[in-house]
């Protein structure tokens, strides 16, 4: 990049434009990616002669958790004609040079503006969390539609840009499940455009369709007309009145001369041979190989997925400002051994009571945040959060008394009671606990670190104890 | 109506037995000597038999379940979705297991390709083989028989149930004698309670079509293995290239094996049910297409079984001269005897009429009560079909004879078989053509 021309009008050094107090970072190569001091520029100048490189980089930049990051103005310069998805929507535009960046400006005020009115919210959802963040990336560009685009990276053969970027290209499906999710929540609004047909075991969209042997599975089968002559009624493969010396067809049976079809003989079907194990069959099965996971497949058990333009609903445009209010979780009814949050403040209501009864008694409150569940469940999918969770409470259940509660307040936190434990045995069982919910998880997601952050704490007998909870809970979220 | 009884009772007493037999004729020679004396003498002597059949049969019962041939069950049809499902189903009830089921539809219109293709899936079917565009009943049984694996090919249709050991039975004439080509099956008639059309094929079927089968079978003259329930050797089919286009054409592949010297048997024990026409009009058309096949096959393709070369065979010539003599020939001279008592015995003809249906009706309830005695299987009781006995002078006398009187009129004369939409018209004109 010739840098000359830019010097004069512009300040730059070290990759650092400032124009207008604003302040640019040129990214043009992995050796002056500086990804955590990068938050503190107004906008990225992304140099996209290296395709790839530029993919990597907005991915960074546009599944990064933090807000300042997945928000940060991103212009592509030197861009190449490419058909990627992600550098045609994930870009806040293309400029040709530098002298372009002036143009720019506005659509980062505009942004700004935009991303100062977004209202914090505490999420209490993996759904939540994500769409929450589409949603604001959505408000601060100003669109309301996720377009679905054909990618041949994508491992169901589309992508939505600004969904896909949080998910690696072979979990494409999880994207789907999402976009179900909103749109059960009356957030989106489908329109079809296509559909596709996805691998059922591990959702991929790559798929091999082989018309198969119904009796061994082989591929390797040879197709052949299936010949009636008229006059003797003999019928058969078109090879059976073939012969070694000329072309012409002569019947099997009469040894006469195949002429004129549809006069002296018709070709009424098909007959195939498998070349394996010799069957022969006029109707082949058609199954699927996924190219992700080779599990074959019956195409009539392969996964059907509609592959929907979605729109932002009214709810949708407001939750992109205001924070999704989703429909309530009811994952203490689904799961064995909780209770919700409302008998939870019943049953601790009660505690207090029993404890201010009789000085000898005493109970603990305990709080386990789990502070990067979502990364988790991005890695293992939504569809296991039911069954993760119940492991967990099992695991909690393993370590307290049959007559302590849980309480599943979200999927990140869970609040425990225990009774007539000293709080220094308390915060022991609590340790264990810990140990075993990230041995779990470590051991079954290839060495995924589970990050439990825990609060015990004994439960008072004069403060309300939702406010108890509520404190409890905000000094967890921020220590973690 | 008493005195003109008792005037002939008295001329018949006078005129003597000569007189007698000049009047009654056609029945003593044909319809009594022919259908009952002798009838009867030879399943007598079939029954005396037994025993020692029994033991030969039982051995060859044992070599079959030793050796467990596979055998291949093609049922080809149009339209016929609906049966082949309890068809299936009472297949899978069968003593001999060793068979793979075929079933080829000749370009049905209805959901029989979604039936069969759903029970071929669910495994209930071997082997389904459709053709887009119908071919007739011969192509659809050649294509069966094209892509079977068995040793023995058996044809059913689809209409029709079997009882759970009648592939057994069908399979063990094989292992009685190794030149046994082809087995066919006994009929029964299921619906016959339906109506009297139905009753009285019944007794047709039990009396002269089963027995007279087992007659035909022991004297070695067996001329039509049914394509509702028959069986044939691999070797036997391949040497006479499956089957030709009909109408008949299950008399004209038994006439085919026969020329090549093979024995064709009938075999009482393997019971096949099958639902006939239930009208009249139906039956019409039914018999219309079998009568006429003993013009098309018997007179005009097969004829040369009269001549004397070097395939000549003498059962062959008397099955063939059987079938022709008492089908065609003696529907003329039927008519003939109509003629000969109207131009000679004018006067007598109030009297002779009367007592020729008395003659026939005693005579068909001493068949059928004689005859049911040899008979092992039966749709009901005998006293079931009695009632209806005096029914069958009209329908098997009159009825049925003027009916084969107008087939054989339509074949010989104008060839209307091959009209017959029972085959596609691309394959009939060129059988005309070929005289087949």
């Amino acid at each position: 990049m010739d840098t000359t021309a830019v010097k004069n009008k512009f300040e730059f050094n070290n990759n650092v434009l400032s124009f207008f107090n604003k302040s640019f970072y040129y990214l043009e190569s992995f050796s002056t990616l500086k990804i955590d001091t990068l938050n503190k520029y107004d906008a990225i100048i992304l140099d996209a002669r290296d395709v790839e490189f530029a993919r990597i980089i907005l991915k960074k930049f546009r599944s990064h958790s933090n807000l300042d990051f997945y928000l940060k103005p991103i212009f592509l310069i030197n861009t190449k004609p490419n058909n990627d998805p992600l550098l045609k929507e994930l870009v806040d535009g293309n400029i040709v040079s530098f002298d372009q960046i002036p143009e720019t400006i506005n659509d980062i005020n505009q942004i700004s503006i935009k991303t100062a009115q977004l209202e914090s919210s505490n999420s209490n959802s993996f759904e939540i969390q994500l769409f929450k963040k589409v949603l604001n990336f959505m408000f601060t560009r100003e669109t309301n539609t996720f377009t679905p685009h054909p990618d041949i990276n994508s491992s169901i053969g589309y992508c939505y840009p600004t969904i896909s970027v949080n998910f690696e290209t072979f979990e494409e499906a999880k994207v789907l499940e999402l976009l179900e999710w909103a749109e059960k929540e009356n957030l989106i609004w489908p329109d079809f455009l296509d559909r596709v047909y996805l691998c059922s075991n591990c959702k991929n969209g790559h798929l091999s369709y082989r018309e198969i042997c119904p009796n061994c599975d082989s591929a390797n089968m040879r197709s052949e007309d299936l010949v009636h002559h008229f006059p003797c009624g003999y019928i058969g493969a078109i090879s059976d009145f073939k012969n070694n010396v000329d072309t012409v067809l002569n019947c099997p049976k009469c040894s006469k001369n195949l002429r004129h079809i549809g006069v002296d003989y018709d070709k009424p079907s098909i007959i195939n041979h498998c070349q394996n194990c010799n069957e022969v069959f006029q109707d082949y099965l058609v199954k699927a190989k996924c190219a992700h996971c080779k599990t074959d497949t019956d195409v009539q058990f392969l996964v059907s997925k509609n592959i929907n333009v979605y729109k932002l609903t009214k709810k949708g445009r407001t939750a992109a400002v205001g924070g999704i209010s989703a429909a309530d979780f009811a994952l203490s009814d689904e799961i064995f051994g909780t209770v919700n949050l409302k008998t939870f403040a019943t049953m601790m209501h009660y505690e207090q009571e029993r404890i201010k009864s009789n000085a000898a008694l005493s109970a603990n409150i305990v709080i386990f945040y789990i502070e990067n569940i979502f990364d988790l469940y991005r890695k293992i999918g939504k569809s296991k959060e039911r069954e993760l969770l119940a492991e967990f409470v099992n695991i909690v259940r393993d370590g307290i008394t049959p007559a302590d509660f849980i309480c599943i307040n979200n999927p990140s936190v869970l609040s425990v009671c225990m009774n007539d434990v000293a709080l220094n045995d308390a915060q022991l069982m609590v340790m264990k606990i810990t140990d075993k919910l990230e041995e779990l998880v470590y051991n079954n997601f290839e060495g995924f670190a589970l990050n439990v952050v825990t609060q015990t704490v004994e439960l008072s007998k004069e403060q309300s104890f939702d406010k108890q909870l509520h404190t409890l809970i905000k000094e967890i979220v921020e220590k973690g | 109506m008493i005195d003109a009884f008792d005037e002939f009772l008295n001329y018949i007493t006078t005129v003597g037995p000569l007189k007698l037999l000049r009047i009654f004729w056609f029945f003593v020679y044909f319809e009594f000597a022919r259908f009952f004396v002798f009838e009867l003498a030879v399943v007598v002597v079939w029954k005396l038999r037994e025993p020692a059949r029994k033991i030969l049969y039982s051995n060859a019962r044992r070599r079959l379940f030793i050796e467990r041939p596979l055998v291949s069950i093609i049922v080809p049809g149009k339209n016929e979705g609906l049966h082949i499902y309890k068809l299936a189903n009472s297949l899978k009830e069968q003593t001999y297991s060793n068979f793979e089921f075929i079933v080829i539809d000749d370009g049905s219109d209805d959901d029989t390709e979604r039936i069969c293709k759903s029970l071929q899936k669910n495994g209930l079917i071997d082997l389904f083989l459709r053709n887009d565009v119908r071919g007739g009943k011969a192509s659809a049984a050649n294509l069966g028989y094209r892509f079977s694996k068995g040793k023995i090919i058996v044809h059913l249709d689809a209409d029709c149930s079997y009882d759970n050991d009648a592939i057994e039975k069908i399979i063990i004439p094989f292992y009685l004698d190794d030149n046994v080509g082809a087995v066919g099956g006994n009929i029964l008639v299921r619906n016959y309670r339906e109506n009297l059309c139905t009753t009285l094929q019944a007794i047709e079927y039990s009396d002269t079509i089963s027995v007279g089968r087992i007659t035909s079978s022991a004297l070695g003259i067996y001329r039509v293995v049914s394509g509702a329930f028959g069986a044939f050797t691999r070797e036997a089919l391949d040497r006479v290239g499956g089957w030709d286009i009909g109408p008949g054409l299950d008399g004209d592949i038994t006439v085919k094996l026969r020329k090549l010297k093979y024995r064709i048997v009938f075999e009482p024990e393997a019971i096949c049910q099958t639902s006939v026409p239930n009208s009249f009009k139906k039956l019409i058309k039914q018999r219309l297409r079998w009568d006429k096949s003993i013009i098309r096959f018997r007179v005009r393709k097969h004829r040369d079984v009269f001549y004397p070369n070097e395939t000549f065979s003498f059962s062959n010539f008397i099955s063939s001269a059987e079938n022709i003599t008492y089908n065609l020939l003696l529907n003329i001279k039927w008519w003939i005897y109509l003629f000969d008592m109207a131009i000679n015995y004018t006067s007598l003809l109030k009297f002779i009429f009367p007592f020729n249906i008395l003659l026939y009706t005693a005579n068909n309830f001493l068949k059928f009560i004689i005859f049911s005695l040899f008979r092992n299987r039966k749709n009901a009781p005998v006293i079931y079909f009695i009632p209806y006995l005096p029914c069958m002078v009209i329908y098997f006398g009159f009825y049925l004879r003027f009916v084969r009187t107008v087939a054989y009129i339509q074949e010989f004369f104008f060839k209307r078989s091959y009209k017959d939409a029972w085959n596609p018209q691309k394959s009939s004109a060129h059988a005309k053509e070929l005289g087949i």
